[in-house]
């Protein structure tokens, strides 16, 4: 038997994208095939999985992700996600998706009105996701955080239906950084398909620079249920 | 800037027609407001007491054609798909004076001064959305 090639997982590297190469590195160290994509480009080059990774895309112009959401790609990754392929956005990622009503609500700055960076505690509160099946519920993660506006707002109702779906699937513990509602670090859509979170799990897939190997489930899980369903 | 305009509007050249359109987007009142709140702050320190602030966004747009209720529609759509997000904004669209109505008055740094007189100088077409 030769190498397993692991799926094709595709970056998307908007003008100003900052982590792009760094989940493409996490995609390759965890066994998946990386493969660049550009925001101008109106393919989306047969991947099986798209991340929009984090960074200051359009020098967070407008409001976060306001200009990225409506990048030649993004009509592609929209129709994606809307039929299905998972598709992780990872903080500026996760504006993205909410600018892009690919998941609900919004987030602000943060009210602590600083940056913030550091290892964060997370507890892991739904697996039944594309990307966190290799979690298990409840579990305690750590995973770098670092960002201005990071501040996860909803109305009441919008809340309260996440919540009764289980669609909050990462909450932090041990202090909320940002004001957060609901403590609220990442959510998903109906299907579970589409993931948007503020903390960085690429950054978390090596001993060498990161104080915790968490961010791997991630990667793993969507292997996971991309070779199953082939 | 604004004198070239109307010197240019007087002269013979036939101008297309030009409206302002002016498209404010403010945070919700639920919705925090950092920046609204560390500009308090620093008011505070400075000695302007009892003054709370919240920031938003103003957004002048050169309408070129002919102002009309669709082209006022356009507008809203414009900024209900860009300019604001209705999930934590609200944003409020209303049509400002062309530039050369307000040569006469001199400097238009009195902009927000309501003047009981002079209905025509701020067009009060203001619509509410969001």
């Amino acid at each position: 038997m030769g190498p397993k090639i692991g799926p094709k997982i595709g970056v998307v590297t908007f003008p100003g994208s900052l982590d792009d190469q760094d989940a493409l590195r996490a995609i390759r160290l965890c066994g998946g095939e990386p493969v660049p994509l550009w925001h101008g480009n109106e393919t989306l080059d047969g991947v099986e999985a798209v991340i929009l990774p984090g960074g200051f895309s359009y020098g967070d112009y407008l409001r976060c992700g306001a200009i990225s959401r409506f990048a030649p790609v993004m009509a592609e990754v929209i129709k994606a996600a809307e039929a299905g392929m998972p598709v992780l956005g990872i903080c500026n990622g996760f504006q993205i998706l909410c600018e892009a009503h690919l998941l609900p609500g919004a987030l602000i700055r943060n009210d602590v009105r600083v940056f913030v960076c550091k290892d964060q505690d997370l507890r892991v509160e739904s697996v039944d996701t594309t990307w966190t099946s290799d979690f298990t519920r409840g579990q305690i993660i750590n995973v770098v955080l670092k960002n201005g506006e990071g501040g996860y707002v909803a109305n009441e109702e919008t809340l309260q239906r996440l919540e009764d779906e289980g669609r909050v699937i990462f909450r932090y513990v041990n202090g909320n950084p940002n004001g957060s509602f609901h403590d609220i670090a990442g959510i998903c859509n109906e299907r579970g398909n589409v993931v948007g979170l503020m903390p960085h799990p690429e950054h978390n897939v090596d001993s060498l620079t990161g104080p915790t190997q968490d961010g791997r489930a991630f990667f793993n899980s969507v292997f996971n249920f991309l070779t199953a369903k082939v | 800037m604004s004198c070239d305009l109307a010197k240019l509007s007087r002269s013979r050249v036939r101008l297309p027609a030009m409206a302002r359109v002016v498209v404010d987007v403010m945070p919700k009142p639920e919705i925090l407001d950092p920046q609204g709140k560390a500009v308090t702050g620093a008011l505070a320190r400075l000695g302007f007491a009892g003054m709370s602030v919240r920031q938003g966004k103003r957004f002048e747009i050169e309408l070129e054609g002919e102002l009309t209720d669709e082209r006022l529609d356009e507008v809203r759509r414009a900024a209900e798909t860009l300019l604001a997000n209705t999930v934590i904004e609200t944003f409020n669209v209303r049509v400002e004076a062309p530039p050369e109505s307000s040569e006469k008055e001199g400097a238009s740094e009195s902009g927000d001064q309501d003047d009981e007189d002079e209905p025509t100088e701020q067009a009060e077409l203001a619509t509410q959305a969001g």
